[in-house]
């Protein structure tokens, strides 16, 4: 490895350090260049940068083997939909594709907006090659994407583009399965295209996850998009959108659920960039004791284009035990006067009024407990439409362990 | 039957607490039904979060026991599940879980507490419309997330659904009159009225006389400063609405 | 009307609840013979300065500690301050951008020449009497005299009638403390620090530096080794602190940074409400604050702390104004203790202010309660920390931003339960107001939460004041810019019926004054 190369992260971890041979190890190119310097300028980050300093993947990523624990089950797979794989070996594409959608895979490196303001997703591109999907107008296509070891690092890049009027349901499944997995998942939606995305995170307790994914949307298009995730020993979800034109609509809902030696981080960003946009979005979370849940959302608002925003953002979480912890940052940077924006935050234990009300009609306390949590997440997997079933399911099972 | 005997208590925790029940004796027979008056912070509504086990009250002496089974040591839910009963003042709400499978849960359980068989689904659905018929609640209601939305009348109403619904053999209601217009309390009276037999008991919490018009008591206490200080018939309560509360608690002194 | 507060002949008579009335006629009629349109402080005092040495050396520590006379300790705490700021970084997060400063381009030290002589307000020069006149602040011996014979009155019917202690700090030194007689009476210690620290030195030594460590933060820190004055408050066991005490705080020199020190201790069961008003006169040149507020309450005590700082802001055009970087932080120390914040900031170009509240004490209560005013080019980083240590701790947290002209507001604050606060409660309110669409205002909470038993709740809201509602006023007759004052007002109310009576209505009126020319 050259100097420079070793250079470029400050202080390396053993981590960085391996990270920085696989980059060395693939085929140069200016643009995958660009896009590790954007990593580099980090490296992994922590407790030193503003936005993570609840999610120190510098710490928490450790020796890069492949882990132990067998891989995790695919809730969110159905007979019938087209899958696309993304493995540490590399893409696996489905063998027939629904109508309306074309997919090309190169080796090469697109280039990607706002590298620096995502490190992790910037690693993701400059360690991979690109997917691109394109989705052509016409009824609904159904697509699902697994990202799953076994490996050591899993580097994944899937780029989206909804042609105006195109719409697409997509499921997510993160299932870890590697020591380091991270994905970079990009949409553009053009005119009136429709987005419905269902992500589900879970990893093993030695797995670092981060999934970024980067959202823009043109005139009239709208996005759904739900996530439940069960943490890892560090697990990051983060969502970057761009409202770009006139008319743009996001919903923008995820449930976590950390359990003991689990960390789960639901980060969104949302830029205002054209008028009259809306954004809606709804967090909930539960936490048992030895687990962390991180909330941070921010919308962005700018200077004029921003007029006639609305957009609300909620997060609610439950620590269902001493020793769990939630930390959360709801943030509005506003530079537009005409705009209707709010945020709430809470977080505690069940409502004692409630326990008791539903123990007065004689049902066992940890029954009543399980029941309040259960529909306390169930709110913000409403969106999930024909999904929301199998999410729900998922969650339940997650609490039974729980009482 | 309910029987209190020299029951105090006190709400809040360490320093913060406040006794509010001091000595409280009374006995409900099975099958009757009591009314309990008095004025504001009387002690009326802890009364009723003591008898079903609320967090936060506690008793600092004295008993409580329905048909000789102490009710005290209990947790609220085996309280429930021995029959005790509790139309709240303030119903809470619960979103997200649908009024069906709300009684239902506790149904089940409560049954299940007392080694009895579940209810089957259509037997519930069955039961459910048809009390749901004789309180004039629109089906959609118990679809729809416990209490979440509902007007104040809608709230009591739907408490004594649950009460038809789970059959309890002690009912505790607190002032079920409040909020509700004179239709709405008729319903709801006739509700309760339904439920009245020889295997139960009914103890109403009320403020006003109004309710009793209804709802016809065999005894009235007046409750004041955490204690019964005077007990009568149904003309009790017609003496307090026409002279107030200050000439009965004058001569109780 | 034209009371005290006008420069013209004082009246001897009138009641100290009427030198507030006459505050604003008599202020805003001076500052528009100053032909100052907004700013009704802006007026500079001619009056001979003495000046540490332009900058800061090792020399200019020991030259500010020798003019005090300082005990060793003391110069000692500064030295070790000096030398670790050397160390430090200016920080970067605040959402407030400004060129670099200079720190060797300022005055240290300023203070009127022969200020340590004076022995009473007699001696204290005319110019400044009358400073403190057009400010409107009740400072003239026909005060005092007021309050020796009120002396004799109880502490009871002395709590009916509002009266205010005043602690003037003029540039670098406090020039005069009123009502100190009966306050000693009541066992109040009320005096600059400079005083404390010869009279008191054990209890200054005892409390200095034990809520903000002079290892704080680069400000803090710079405090720590430079502060030139401010006031000491002692409030023995079980007192009730007789009337409201306030410092005024007056910066006029020329390139004059201002680190005052402000230390109050509510001993066991003790309570104080102190007020602290700040104003500036123009100069283009941006003049430098970076003060230290240390509130320490023990067991049953309670601190109310407001503050209302109109310092001057710059010109339209971002020209000149104060750059304001505070820290003020209360250590509810005892159990049961509280200590409440609010302030009203409508001045300064650039504000880096967060009153915090350390509720270590089991049952102890933090509050802050804000209104931060931006209008023109002013930035303002502004909230409150509350770090929950002991056990059922509660705090509230009620800010409302109000942005216009091209100005930036932001509310940053933590809420931080750690593991022992068992059942601790927050609740945060934060709503800005927009005014104009070149302003921002922006809301960056962090809360973290690490007990189930704790209840936290936020809620924050970014509205633009309503059209529909400013038609209603306007159409009842009422003008533009009155409405908008009037729907401020409204918005704002829930923080200032927590200032004391006399200071609401000043509060009031400087928000009028400060939203002039945002609409239309």
């Amino acid at each position: 490895m050259s100097t420079a190369l070793k250079d470029l992260i400050r202080n390396p971890t053993v981590a960085e350090l391996e990270l920085v041979a696989r980059y060395a190890a693939l085929k140069a190119d200016a643009r995958r260049e660009r896009l590790f310097e954007a990593f580099a300028q980090t490296g992994l980050p922590g407790r030193r940068a503003e936005n993570w300093r609840w999610s120190d993947f510098k710490t928490a990523v450790g020796q890069l083997d492949t882990p132990k624990a067998p891989p995790a089950r695919d809730p969110l797979a159905r007979d019938g939909v087209s899958t696309l794989r993304f493995t540490p070996a590399g893409f696996v594409a489905p063998a027939s594709l629904p109508a309306g959608l074309r997919l090309l895979a190169k080796e090469d490196v697109q280039a990607m907006g706002g590298a620096e303001e995502a490190p992790l997703g910037a690693l993701a591109a400059a360690l991979s090659g690109t997917v691109l999907v394109d989705v052509s107008a016409g009824a609904a296509v159904h697509l699902h994407m697994v990202f799953q070891g076994p490996g050591a690092i899993n580097a994944a890049r899937v780029v989206f583009l909804l042609r105006p009027g195109a719409q697409l349901h997509v499921s997510e499944s993160h299932l870890g399965g590697a020591a380091f997995s991270t994905a970079l998942v990009e949409f553009t939606l053009n005119k009136g295209a429709h987005l419905h995305r269902t992500l589900y995170q879970a990893g093993g307790a030695d797995e670092a996850q981060a999934v970024t994914a980067l959202i823009e949307q043109d005139e009239g298009a709208e996005s759904v998009q739900t996530v439940l995730a069960l943490g890892a020993r560090i697990a990051r979800i983060e969502s970057r959108l761009v409202h770009r034109e006139t008319g743009s609509k996001a919903t923008l809902n995820a449930a976590y659920l950390a359990g003991a030696g689990r960390h789960a981080d639901i980060t969104t960003h949302v830029r205002h960039g054209a008028p009259a946009c809306t954004t809606r979005q709804a967090t909930k979370g539960a936490v048992l004791a030895g687990g962390r849940g991180v909330f941070q959302g921010k919308f962005l608002v700018p200077r004029t284009s921003g007029q006639q925003t609305d957009a609300s953002m909620q997060h609610n979480a439950l620590l269902l035990e001493e020793g769990a912890e939630v930390f959360a940052k709801p943030e509005l940077e506003i530079l537009a006067d005409d705009v209707q924006c709010a945020h709430g935050n809470t977080s505690g234990a069940l409502d004692g009024a409630q326990l008791f009300y539903l123990r007065q009609r004689g049902i066992p306390l940890a029954q009543a407990r399980a029941m309040l949590t259960e529909a306390f997440i169930a709110e913000a997997l409403e969106g999930a439409g024909e999904l929301e079933e199998v999410l729900r399911h998922e969650a339940q099972a997650w609490l039974s362990h729980v009482s | 039957m309910l029987k209190i005997e020299n029951l105090s208590a006190t709400v809040g925790e360490g320093e913060g607490a406040t006794a509010i029940l001091h000595g409280l004796s009374l006995s409900v027979p099975t099958g009757e039904v009591h009314a309990i008056m008095g004025p504001n912070g009387a002690g009326k509504s802890t009364l009723s979060y003591v008898l079903t086990g609320r967090e936060g009250y506690t008793v600092t002496g004295g008993t409580a026991t329905l048909n000789g089974e102490d009710l005290l040591s209990l947790d609220p839910e085996a309280r429930a599940a021995k029959g005790m009963f509790l139309s709240f003042q303030y119903p809470v709400e619960i979103p997200g879980v649908p009024v069906m499978t709300f009684v239902r849960t506790a149904m089940n359980a409560q049954r299940k507490a007392r080694g009895e068989p579940e209810i089957s689904a259509p037997e519930f659905i069955k039961k459910s419309r048809e009390i749901a018929k004789v309180l004039s609640l629109d089906p959609e209601m118990l679809k729809r997330p416990v209490n979440v939305g509902f007007s104040g009348g809608e709230k009591k109403r739907l408490e004594i659904y649950q009460m038809m619904m789970l059959e309890p053999r002690f009912m505790v209601l607190d002032e079920t009159d409040s909020g509700l217009d004179i239709d709405a309390l008729r319903t709801v009276a006739e509700g309760v009225n339904a439920l009245r037999s020889p295997e139960r008991g009914m103890l109403v919490i009320t403020h006003y006389q109004r309710l009793l018009d209804y709802i016809k008591p065999d005894k009235v206490h007046v409750l004041a400063k955490g204690r019964i200080i005077k007990t009568g018939g149904p003309e009790l309560a017609h003496r307090l609405e026409a002279e107030g509360y200050d000439g009965v608690l004058a001569e109780a002194v | 009307m034209d009371c005290c507060g006008g420069m013209d002949e004082h009246d001897e008579t009138c009641t100290e609840v009427k030198v507030k009335d006459g505050v604003d006629a008599g202020t805003v009629a001076a500052a528009k013979r100053l032909e100052s349109e907004n700013y009704s402080a802006g007026f500079v005092t001619d009056i001979e300065m003495d000046f540490a040495p332009k900058g800061l050396t090792e020399d200019t520590v020991r030259f500010i500690s020798a003019k005090k006379e300082e005990p060793d300790w003391l110069l000692e705490y500064r030295l070790e301050a000096y030398r670790r700021w050397l160390t430090l970084e200016e920080p970067t997060w605040a959402r407030v951008n400004y060129p670099k400063i200079d720190y060797q381009a300022y005055y240290y030290y300023a203070a009127p020449k022969n200020s340590a002589k004076y022995k009473s307000l007699d001696e204290v020069p005319k110019e400044i009497l009358d400073t403190y006149a057009k400010l409107g602040i009740p400072l003239r011996e026909a005060e005092v005299l007021l309050g020796v014979e009120g002396a004799a009155e109880t502490a009871a019917t002395a709590r009916e009638k509002p009266r205010v202690a005043v602690d003037a700090v003029f540039d670098s030194v406090s020039v005069a403390t009123t009502f100190r007689e009966e306050l000693k009476k009541a066992g109040v210690i009320f005096m600059s620090i400079s005083e404390a620290v010869q009279e008191y030195p054990d209890l200054v030594k005892k409390y200095l530096g034990t809520v903000v460590p002079a290892t704080d933060n680069f400000f803090a820190t710079l405090n720590a080794a430079v502060f030139s004055d401010g006031t000491f408050v002692y409030v023995p066991k079980g007192v009730r602190c007789p009337m409201e005490l306030s410092t005024y705080f007056r910066m006029n020199a020329e390139s004059t940074g201002q680190f005052e020190r402000t230390l109050i201790i509510a001993d066991e069961g003790a309570y104080v409400s102190y007020l602290e008003g700040c104003t500036a006169p123009m100069r283009d040149e941006n003049q430098l604050h970076a003060a230290v507020v240390e509130l320490v309450a023990l067991d049953d005590a309670e601190i109310k702390y407001s503050t209302v700082q109109n310092w001057w802001p710059g010109d339209e055009n971002g020209k000149g104004g104060i750059y304001n970087f505070v820290t003020k932080r209360g250590d509810c120390r005892g159990a049961r203790s509280k200590i409440s914040w609010t302030q009203v900031e409508t001045g300064s170009a650039i504000t880096w202010k967060y009153p915090s509240c350390v509720l270590r004490g089991d049952d102890s209560v933090g509050e802050f309660y804000s209104i931060a005013v931006t209008n023109g080019r002013q930035q303002a980083d502004t909230g409150t920390k509350m770090i929950h240590l002991g056990k059922r701790t509660k705090s509230r947290i009620i800010s409302k931003g109000i942005s216009a002209g091209r100005s930036d507001n932001t509310y940053r604050g933590l809420v931080s339960v750690h593991k022992k606060a068992e059942g601790a409660r927050n609740f945060t309110q934060c709503d800005s107001l927009l005014i104009g669409d070149k302003c921002g205002a922006h809301t960056v909470p962090y809360v973290e939460n690490r007990r189930a038993d704790a209840q936290l709740e936020h809620e924050a809201t970014t509205t633009k004041l309503s059209e529909d509602q400013l038609f209603y006023v306007r159409q009842r007759g009422i003008g533009e810019e009155q409405a908008v004052a009037l729907l401020v007002n409204g918005f704002v109310r829930e923080v200032l019926q927590e200032l004391p009576m006399e200071f609401a209505v000043e509060a009031q009126k400087l928000l009028e004054v400060s939203l002039e020319g945002s609409v239309g």
